[in-house]
């Protein structure tokens, strides 16, 4: 047996893999290698994706060069010329994404502009095996950034072409095979795909997900676009000019006013004079008591790097995984927790699309947890005297905590403030200078004068950041809050309790109740969808976009909850996981042998002609006329008309169709040779049978 | 034996095909194809594992979906590489001959059925061929193996191989025919002149005279002189033949063992007979071959050519 192994050269014999690649097989690789480039183009510096782009047309261009000039040395660039370049690139590439090149994202980059690199110095059939790999893991990279049904699309011309470049690649060094046209190749790798999909489709739904990540996911979704841990001038502004989905929702009855949706995110109690910063979060909070009106409702967040799990002041409940009856008690707390602050905090950084249902009771008050946290927000550091000064005497008049924040607010509504996106830069006492200089500000700025005069007057108070408002898409019927919807309010300790109080509110009341677009003075850059007038672009946008949740309901958040779900619809939760393997198999089982069954058809289809023309052949051999083993169908056929010329049509018509459909090169058009086909099955039903051919004949 | 080792035997023979037991027409049936990845389809399963890793790492659905699409178009490969083999029919042709040092050539038919096999290789020994085999007409294939010592030149097992359509599949199937071809001692390089025939007369110092009369014509032979090719035949596409002259060739040869000097060898004698043979054939003289154990009478043409090298390439290498 040993031995019978040993001279077994045949399965993994390597002969072919240095050979050279052709240059129709380089063209192949290179288009597969730009239709894996152009998706994740846009996601990557655009340096880093023009010089990708630009290595796969510089081989292009040698390519032409060595045809254009057949005898010529091939034009070819040292191996070492090319690693030196790839460490500089590397390099290069470290820099740009802030020094560390071990995230993903830079390895991202790194892998694009490597396989531009190989490709230029591909030369042997291994190299080309090399190239479609890279490309293969290249065509998931961009699912990294966009999940949406565009980039899904963006994929398939990738997976269109796989099929054609591995088929030309399959061919070593024959020269005496034609590599068939771009399309037929294309269309063939079509019927493959179509005859896989079955089994694609039954992997998707039934290989199980994970409930976490395997290995960490260092550094890299905190890098995306959304609200900050820290507040100073200018930081939610920023945000504004963002179109960016921040979460969707569906609520389950009806919406609360626009002036209730209060999204709670962080809340801000360290204050340096500038910039405001959370205190260490305590996840002892109690949940308000659901004695108000409560809403019920399922947010669908978009990563956001950090473990803030958004929901309308107050949560009267932990978030629960989408499926309510499902899901312990267990994995419901261990998905998130409550600060004392009110804010869900989740216990790993939300990198992924997560889907979970929520309930909030509206009310703006509840009580301190402790006398420490009470003190912690009285502080204030040194510094904005002239406001200092202003709330001390302000308080003087007002003794009633409550008198004194109307007071305040009614400062901010008689006083020339203006609430704009573009408020001067605030640089040596920012509170001071906003207050009574320029009166000119966004969010951020009105909440941390509010909180500085408040804690001026010794009353507790900080910022609480998160998303005001938020659009309901008319077409889904579900609430889209997005970046610029961010916003900062205030909280101050009245009566013992942590109240609400929006500044904003009091200078620019349009913001709070019809939003970003209606509050903004007209020359104020504000992002097109926040705008009440998009008109027919805006419209077209919220259609795209209830599209686009439901493909991220179905499709992208088909995780390990979907799964479960599914499942247990399905009463898969009956059986052992080696029963479903073991379904599995035999479903694959079966799908191997409807395809071969498929294929055979088709074969069978092929093999039409050749059936018919056997039956003439026997029928006329009954009839006393044998074909002769070297007689062709066009001298058999002249042959049987010579003897029966009452059905010399119907012979030469079957012998012309049948030697072209054998013989001829109709095999790539198949209207033809349905044409044909048909001529030969009429031309028969003409003849008689045999007894009648053979007393014809007489 | 004892049954035990019978039946590894028996397995072994079906597993590898080491016996040239196939007969005649071989059907290749699922039975007989096996089928793994090559390298590439190696390769292209590991990046589809580390692809299936990366997803679900990051809970990629969309990378998960793509990368069970291309896991389905790998299967589906599989299946249309195995189909490209399946149900082919292979039958041995012929064996032929050829001189030590050159190639024996084997042809074998495949006969595809009604579909369209492309990209099928045969191959045996070091010897390779591929080729495509369109639907409905049997195709000839050759195949040369080297021989390299003079005898019997089996054929031996021969591979039927495939990776159409993408080359992450071979699927392949052993037939093994007792195929046998001849390879003849090689002739000596420069041998002495013909030896003369019964009658004293040395036919090659003679050469061909004009007066000489055609006697007919006869197969044409590799060797031949050009200025004996029958020309006017050969352009009329009747094929090629020799003309043969009456008187040109002069008496029949007696190409005999023992007239060799006694310190040849027996390849050595083998060798310079082997040169007579073809040396008379070239100046159309019948010749006798007279050797230990054998005695062919005095004849000439292709037949007794070949009867003569075939006795000569089975001669056994120890006098008995």
């Amino acid at each position: 047996m040993i031995a019978a192994w040993r001279n077994r050269p045949e399965w993994l014999h390597n002969e072919g893999a240095v050979l050279p690649l052709k240059a129709l097989q380089i063209r192949w690789l290179g288009a597969l290698l730009l239709a894996a480039q152009v998706p994740l183009a846009v996601h990557l510096p655009i340096w880093v994706a023009l010089f990708g782009a630009m290595l796969v047309a510089l081989r292009f261009a040698l390519l032409r060069r060595d045809r254009l000039r057949p005898h010529a040395k091939p034009a070819r660039i040292p191996s070492w010329a090319l690693a030196l370049f790839a460490v500089v690139l590397g390099i290069a590439i470290r820099q740009s994404y802030g020094g560390y090149l071990l995230g993903r994202d830079p390895c991202v980059a790194l892998l694009y502009v490597l396989a531009g690199l190989k490709f230029l110095e591909a030369r042997t059939l291994r190299d080309g095996t090399l190239l479609v790999c890279v490309t293969m893991a290249l065509v998931i990279t961009p699912f990294f950034y966009d999940q949406s049904m565009l980039a899904a699309i963006a994929a398939l011309p990738v997976i269109l072409l796989m099929g054609g470049t591995l088929d030309g690649l399959a061919r070593p060094g024959a020269d005496d095979f034609e590599f068939e046209a771009w399309g037929t190749a294309v269309k063939r790798t079509l019927v493959m795909i179509a005859q896989g999909l079955p089994l694609a489709l039954l992997a998707f739904f039934l290989f199980p997900r994970l409930t976490g990540p395997l290995w960490g996911l260092p550094r890299d979704a905190a890098a995306s676009t959304g609200l900050s841990d820290r507040m100073s001038p200018g930081s939610i502004s920023e945000l504004s000019q963002s179109d960016a989905v921040a979460f969707r929702v569906d609520f389950d009855g009806a919406i609360p006013e626009r002036r209730e949706r209060y999204w709670r995110g962080p809340v801000l109690s360290r204050f340096d004079g500038r910039t405001w910063t959370p205190l260490p979060p305590r996840t002892d909070g109690v949940l308000a008591p659901a004695d108000g009106p409560v809403v019920s409702y399922t947010v669908a967040l978009e990563p956001n790097g950090h473990g803030w799990l958004f929901a309308l002041d107050l949560p009267a409940q932990l978030p629960q995984l989408t499926q309510a009856d499902g899901a312990s008690d267990e994995e419901t707390r261990s998905l998130a927790q409550l600060t004392r602050e009110q804010q869900l905090l989740a216990r790993v950084p939300v990198t992924q699309p997560l889907r979970y249902v929520q309930k909030s009771v509206l009310r703006g008050s509840y009580p301190p947890a402790s006398q420490r946290e009470v003190d912690l927000n009285r502080a204030l550091p040194p510094g904005n005297p002239r406001s200092v000064d202003f709330a001390r005497e302000l308080r003087a008049a007002h003794p009633d905590e409550r008198d004194y924040v109307l007071a305040v607010l009614r400062h901010f509504r008689a006083e020339p403030f203006v609430y704009t996106l573009a408020p001067p830069r605030y640089t040596g006492e920012p509170v001071d200078e906003f207050l009574f200089g320029a009166k000119r500000g966004f969010c951020e700025h009105y909440a941390s004068a509010f909180v500085v005069l408040m804690r001026a007057a010794g009353i507790p108070a900080r910022v609480v950041t998160g998303y005001q408002g938020g659009d309901v898409n008319p077409r889904g019927g579900y609430m889209i809050v997005r970046q610029s919807d961010a916003h900062a309010w205030a909280e101050a300790l009245i009566g013992g309790m942590w109240q609400r109080v929006d500044p904003t509110a009091a200078v620019s009341p349009l913001r709070i109740e019809r939003g970003l677009g209606a509050a903004l003075p007209a020359g104020d850059p504000i992002p097109l969808l926040a705008r009440l007038d998009g008109g027919w672009l805006k419209s077209f946008q919220l259609a795209w976009d209830a599209v686009n949740h439901q493909w991220r309901r179905n499709v992208v958040n088909f995780d390990f909850e979907r799964q479960r779900e599914l499942w247990r619809a399905l009463s898969f939760d009956r059986y052992a996981p080696w029963q479903i393997v073991a379904g599995f198999l035999g479903l694959a089982a079966l799908w191997a042998l409807a395809v071969l069954a498929w294929l055979a058809l088709k074969r069978r289809r092929q093999e039409r002609a050749l059936v018919l023309w056997d039956e003439v052949c026997r029928r006329l051999a009954r009839a006393g006329l044998a074909r002769a083993p070297h007689e062709g169908p066009l001298a058999f056929a002249a042959r049987a008309a010579a003897r029966w010329p009452q059905f010399a049509i119907a012979f030469h018509a079957i012998g012309q169709s049948f030697a072209t459909l054998r013989y001829g090169d109709t095999g790539e058009r198949p209207r033809e040779r349905a044409a044909m086909l048909s001529t030969l099955e009429r031309a028969i039903e003409v003849l008689p049978g045999a007894g009648a051919l053979r007393d014809a004949a007489g | 034996m004892p049954p035990a080792a019978g039946l590894l035997a028996r397995w072994r023979q079906r597993l590898f095909r080491g016996a040239p037991a196939d007969r005649d027409l071989v059907v290749l049936r699922h039975s007989r194809i096996y089928i793994l990845p090559t390298r590439r389809g190696i390769a292209v399963m590991i990046t589809l594992l580390l692809m299936l890793l990366t997803s679900l790492n990051y809970a990629l659905s969309l990378g998960l979906a793509v990368t069970f699409l291309l896991a389905g178009l790998t299967a589906a490969a599989l299946l249309h590489t195995f189909r490209n083999l399946a149900g082919m029919e292979v039958k041995p042709l012929a064996a032929g001959d050829t001189f030590v040092g050159g190639k024996v050539a084997f042809s074998l038919a495949l006969m595809p059925g009604a579909a369209t096999r492309l990209a099928v290789t045969l191959s045996a020994r070091k010897s390779r061929v591929m080729a495509d085999v369109p639907a409905g007409a049997a195709r000839t294939v050759a195949l040369e193996i080297p021989a390299p010592t003079r005898g019997r030149v089996a054929l031996g097992r021969v591979t039927l191989s495939s990776t159409y359509p993408l080359g992450l599949w071979k699927a392949w199937a052993y037939v093994h025919f007792p195929l046998v071809g001849l390879a003849f001692p090689a002739p000596e390089a420069s041998p002495p002149p013909l030896p003369f025939g019964p009658g004293g007369a040395d036919a090659v110092a003679r050469g061909r005279g004009e007066d000489a009369d055609l006697a007919g014509l006869r197969d044409y032979q590799r060797g031949d002189p050009p200025q004996r090719v029958a020309w006017k035949a050969v352009a009329r596409g009747a094929g090629w033949y020799t003309k043969a002259f009456e008187g040109a060739g002069g008496g029949p040869v007696v190409l005999d063992w023992r007239t060799l000097p006694e310190h040849m060898d027996v390849e050595a004698r083998l060798s310079r007979l082997s040169a007579w043979v073809l040396g008379a054939e070239r100046a159309a003289r019948p010749f006798a071959l007279s050797m230990p154990g054998l005695a062919l009478p005095a004849a000439q043409g292709r037949e007794h050519r070949r009867a003569a090298l075939s006795a000569l390439a089975l001669f056994p290498a120890e006098l008995p």
